[in-house]
Formats: C-alpha cells, structure tokens, sequence
C-alpha cells in the first residue's frame, strides 16, 4: 500500500480558487505552499485551543469516484462543507454535470454550510477527520 | 444484505434481491441497483423519527385515512423579512441554511410575528417523504406558504436554496423539481424528482456493505437531497445513520 506523505499539504484558500489553487500545488513534492494569509501549519504541532489550528482531513473515495493522488489535507476549521466540495471538483477536474457528495461516518452528507471545524469536533479521531466523497449524477 | 429482512444475504450462484419480502433474480444490470419496499421504508421512518423525537427535531407520521399507506411530515416557520423588520436579526436566518433550524426550536407562540410592522412575513415551510412504487425508493415532497394559505410560487423558494445548488437546478429545473398532486393529500406540492436517487444511494449503500454496517437509508437519503430544497438535518442523525451490529 502506498503511503501517504507525512507532511500535510495546505488546502489553499478560497479565494485562490479562480484556477489558480489546486493546480499549483503538487502533492509529489508535498512542500505546502506559502498562503497569502493564514500561516503555514504542519498541523500537529500547533499548540492546543489554538482557534487557527487547521483540521487535518483525510479524504477517501467511494465508489467509482477517482481517488485523489493527495487524500491528507489541513483545512482551516472555518471552511465550509461546499468550500471542500468546491476544491474537490476542481482536483479532480470533475465536469460541470457532476455533483459531489461529502459523507461523515460513511452514510451522512452534512449540509453545505457546515464548518470543518464543527464536524471534526462531532466525529473526529486521533488527531483527524475521515470524510468520504463520492462523485455522482444527482439531477438532470 | 437483504434491507427487508435485515439479515444478510447467504451467497447464492444467482444474484437475487428481496423485495417487499419476496425474492427475485436480479438481472445482471439490476444488481447494482438497491431497491426497497414499503414496509422496510416505514421501518427506516420509524428508526429516523425516533432520533428526531429525542432531539425534538419535528418529525412526524401520518397514515392515509385507510391507514395502508404513510408518510414522514415536517413542518417549520420562518420568518422572512420584508422591507422593513422590526426585528433585524433574524433576517439573517433567511440567508443560509443552517440557522433555520434554530428557529425550530422555539414553538409558535413564542414567535414574535410583528403585527404592526410591514413587510415581515412568516412563512410556513411543509416536507413530506413518501415511498414511490413506481421508483421504490423515498420522495421529498414539499410546499410553502404564508400564514393565510397563499402558496409560494417555485420561484419564492428558491429563494431558500442553497447557492451551491441554484445554478445546476436552474439549468433544468423542470428535470429536478416537479409540482405534483400530493398522493395520498390530492394537494398540489412541489417535487424533488427520483429518477436520480439511486445513482448516489447505490454508492453508499454498497460502501456500507462493505464494511459491514448498516445505514437508515432514509437518514443518508434525506441528508443529501434535504439541502437542496433548505432542509438540513441536525449532524446528530449521522451518528444514529450506522450503528454497528
């Protein structure tokens, strides 16, 4: 089995999402790319009750959803379900047509504007959040 | 597993699957599929609104008059401002999703419906899950309307949907969400088309197989479609949704 990287690459920022994100950042180097703003965090070795400690989530597919070559990312606690959704896609190059569905526990879709931070809290262990996504054709 | 039963399946040389509690050879192209009947839809129901009686989250059943068919309803008021709200922060409940279902918790009475104030509107939001026979699988039914009965239109609610979701849906939304007779009310009621469902619950429910837990199919359905039309479920469901046995 392959294994992961140990350090965390950076989910970049939202608002690096205009094609410019996912692209750049190349998990075969696994060196995290420098953030315009939040700092870098190698994730485990924030101090605790840090608010601006990242959550590291771990990203695994269902199904026939391709699985993404990186699957261990640190996310800022605020960032939303569909934030994730959003970067996911991109990753992955899914086509407009395609939906994504983000599950915690393997069998429940948070709503979209719920909060990593919150989720890791409810369902979190050692040390990470596991969610699985699954790619589909939902409507239309 | 078979999902009417809940025993799982002793392998067989024929695929076959359980339905309604009567067993059929699945066709190599059905397999994938995961159907259910009525009564493992009413058993899921009772499961779910178990758990949404202890966090208080609304849900009920109802049966039709001959009691051989029933349903999931939900009922919750927001309040959606006007041109002028007397209550400023509320209006920030319209917005996103999440916060109404703090409104929720707070009964009728306890809504302070401005009766001076112009514009600011209660607004009563149904929801329905009903089991398709045609499709077998569960349907979201769902209407809103004021307090005096004038229904919105299609083009209110979207209002209450989520962003993410408006773009795909108004792309062909006559695909997506259809008005139709309520079938066991005979009243009209906005429609989340099923055709789709089984294309992400197959996904799931095989994942789940897999690793050998059982999921309330309803829980995980509804969870996914629910945001879609400004219904969220309280993350406290997805702990009851597997439960290993």
């Amino acid at each position: 089995m392959a294994e992961e990287p140990d350090s965390v690459l950076q989910l970049p920022p939202s608002t690096a999402a205009d094609g410019e994100g996912p692209t750049e950042v190349s998990p075969e180097t696994a060196t995290p790319e420098p953030p315009s703003s939040a700092a870098v965090s190698p994730g485990t070795e924030e101090p605790a009750g840090d608010t601006k400690k990242k959550i590291d989530v771990l990203l695994k597919a269902v199904g026939d959803t391709p699985i993404m070559k990186t699957k261990k990312w640190a996310v800022e606690r605020t960032r939303t379900i569909q934030g994730l959704i959003d970067f996911i896609k991109k990753f992955l190059k899914l086509v407009a047509s395609e939906q994504l569905f983000i599950y915690v526990n393997q069998s429940f879709a948070p709503s979209p504007d719920q909060e990593v931070g919150t989720l890791y809290e409810c369902f979190g262990s050692d040390g990470k959040l596991v969610l699985h996504y699954c790619k589909s054709q939902a409507w239309g | 597993m078979c999902i009417f039963t809940g025993k799982f399946t002793p392998r067989r040389k024929e695929k076959t699957s359980c339905v309604n509690g009567i067993w059929r050879k699945l066709s190599s192209s059905m397999e994938e599929d995961e159907f259910f009947g009525e009564k493992t839809f009413q058993s899921f129901c009772a499961e779910f609104i178990k758990h949404s009686q202890q966090i208080g989250d609304g849900w009920e059943w109802r049966t039709s008059k001959d009691c051989s068919e029933g349903y999931m309803c939900k009922t919750h008021f927001q309040i959606k401002p006007g041109t002028q709200v007397s209550h400023p922060e509320t209006s920030a409940h319209v917005q996103t999703c999440l916060p109404m279902e703090e409104a929720l918790e707070l009964p009728l009475d306890d809504f302070e419906v401005p009766e001076t104030t112009t514009g600011s509107e209660v607004i009563k939001y149904e929801y329905h899950v009903l089991y398709s026979c045609s499709y077998q699988v569960p349907v979201l039914y769902f209407r809103a309307s004021f307090l005096d009965g004038k229904p919105l239109a299609l083009k209110d609610i979207w209002e209450g949907i989520h962003e993410c979701y408006k773009t795909r849906l108004l792309q062909e939304p006559w695909d997506t969400i259809t008005q139709q007779e309520h079938p066991i009310l005979g009243q009209p009621f906005f429609v989340l088309h099923p055709c789709k469902t089984n294309e992400f619950m197959t996904p799931l429910l095989k994942n789940s197989r897999k690793i050998n837990r059982s999921v309330n199919y309803i829980t995980s359905w509804l969870s996914v479609v629910g945001p879609v039309v400004g219904l969220n479920l309280p993350l406290s469901y997805a702990r009851t949704t597997s439960q290993d046995e």
